[in-house]
């Protein structure tokens, strides 16, 4: 199931990383929640993304996740995701 | 700027000040109200509506302009920025047409209540003005779009079909008074074909290529579906247009059949993206959306049947109450229901400094009334109108009103909280 999600992804020391650059609305949004719905990932979460997901703060929000924009190369935001309930 | 910051800022240009989008959907929530009371009192011209002035076209123009073009607009102007990734290059235009169509549409109504020249003239060239301000603003933001070209696409042949809706409708104004038009009906049948199919009709299909699959969590979908019904439906609309312009039937049945087959590929298509989503509970906002489809492809077939010379009861109105009520009010109240919440998610910080809940922001008992009321409306007024029963549709209108109310009421709440939370 995770397999069939847009974008690619791999695990880090630092925990799941998503790379949705590249990916036409909503597939970024569908990719990234797709992985926080998995029931055993609990952060934290490293996105790559082309731009600022705006749309995707309420629904993180509303399923318990707070992220964090991290300094990082021209042409990325990289945000970090962190689950607080 | 940090980079971090330059990102923020160039998304903080994509996202309007609330006021903007939600000055829309508030007067569209009142206008919405105001749609059923004026249905109420010219209940008993409803089942035999061909055209012509009265409270029926008023209620129509409540419905069409009131509710389905504020609510077009304000959306317009907040998600087509996201979908081409290009702000709006300025937003007091925006706020401008707000505050001219915003008070034509009365003055319009009011015209076509009335009969009065002076109303109708006046009422007509402000909400024309609004609207064609909307036009430019959308065509510059469409002319920068870098992503998403099947939204964009759409969002052409809404703003051309837009054009012919505003000639039309300006020319069916003055015609009133000047008798110019050799075939003032067909030419009404035309500027609401444009309005409802190619205007409001094209801008649900192009949006709804991105915001149903991000509401259910779908993959993105196969945009030569999207490329065909886009094809089918302006096919559609030209031989539709052919057809009135030469009186020609047959021209006007294969349009109807063009038509159909747009609408079908349209909701098979949303068919999928509910089929691959990854959510478990949709919620009523998506029995309101499913629900719209199955009368899209309903008002279609009623329609079709008429241009096939089928004897429906009172089919002309019954044709457009599916179409109007059914499809595409349905269709708009279930996604402002999802919209309204999200977008004032985005721009306030609650106490904690994240944003509020969606769920906090979502009063259950509002929208389930106007559920209940909405459909409940909408049966009893079509039975109305087949059975020819004024007293099925004034009681169906009145229950419309309570759920207009009702709507309204959660349009308040989100604002008060949206208000509260940010002081």
């Amino acid at each position: 199931m995770v397999d069939d999600l847009p974008g690619k992804h791999w695990t880090e020391p630092d925990g799941l990383h998503i790379d949705v650059r590249g990916l036409a609305p909503p597939e970024p949004m569908v990719a990234i929640l797709g992985q926080l719905e998995q029931p055993d990932q609990t952060g934290p979460v490293t996105v790559h993304h082309d731009r600022e997901p705006i749309y995707l703060y309420p629904e993180l929000a509303q399923r318990g996740w707070h992220h964090q924009i991290i300094p990082t190369e021209p042409g990325e935001v990289r945000l970090s995701l962190t689950l607080t309930k | 700027m940090s980079m971090p910051g330059a990102f923020l800022g160039g998304a903080k240009n994509r996202l309007l000040p609330a006021s903007l989008p939600f000055r829309f959907f508030v007067a569209a929530a009142i206008f919405h109200i105001l749609a059923w009371l004026v249905l109420f009192a010219g209940a008993a011209d409803l089942s035999g509506f061909v055209g012509g002035s009265g409270a029926i076209l008023a209620a129509l123009h409540l419905l069409t302009l009131g509710v389905f073009a504020l609510t077009a607009i304000g959306a317009s102007y907040q998600l087509l920025p996201i979908a081409t990734r290009q702000p709006l290059s300025r937003t007091w235009p925006a706020r401008a047409s707000f505050w001219v169509i915003m008070p034509g549409i009365p003055v319009l109504v009011f015209g076509m209540i009335d009969g009065g020249a002076m109303a109708l003239t006046v009422g007509g060239v402000l909400v024309s003005l609004g609207l064609l301000v909307f036009a430019v603003l959308t065509a510059d933001n469409l002319r920068r779009a870098t992503s998403m070209p099947i939204v964009a696409a759409h969002g052409w042949g809404a703003l051309l079909a837009l054009l012919g809706v505003i000639v039309i409708g300006l020319a069916l104004i003055l015609d009133f008074d000047l008798g110019f038009l050799g075939d003032h009906q067909g030419m009404a049948l035309l500027h609401m074909g444009l309005a409802v199919f190619g205007f409001m009709g094209l801008l649900v299909l192009g949006f709804s290529q991105v915001l149903i699959p991000m509401f259910v969590l779908s993959r993105a979908l196969p945009p030569r579906y999207g490329w065909t019904h886009l094809g089918l439906t302006i096919a559609g609309l030209l031989a539709f247009g052919i057809g009135i312009a030469l009186g020609d039937q047959r021209v006007i049945t294969v349009a109807g059949v063009i038509g159909f087959l747009a609408g079908g590929v349209y909701v098979w298509l949303m068919r999928n993206a509910l089929k691959s989503s990854m959510r478990k509970r949709l919620g009523d906002s998506f029995v309101l959306i499913k629900a719209s489809w199955v009368f899209l492809l309903l008002g279609l077939l009623i329609g079709f049947g008429l241009v096939a010379g089928m004897d429906i009861p009172n089919g002309a109105a019954l044709f457009g109450f599916v179409v109007l009520v059914g499809w595409m009010l349905s269709f708009l109240m279930g996604i402002l229901q999802r919209i309204i919440p999200f977008l004032a998610s985005m721009h306030v910080e609650g106490k904690s400094g994240r944003p509020p809940l969606l769920s906090d922001l979502t009063p259950a008992m509002p929208l389930k009334i106007h559920l209940i009321c909405h459909f409940s409306a909408f049966a009893l007024c079509s039975i109305g109108i087949v059975l020819d029963i004024d007293l099925a549709v004034q009681i169906g209108a009145l229950v419309g009103f309570a759920g207009a109310v009702a709507f309204a009421t959660f349009v308040a709440i989100v604002i008060r909280k949206l208000t509260s939370t940010a002081d």
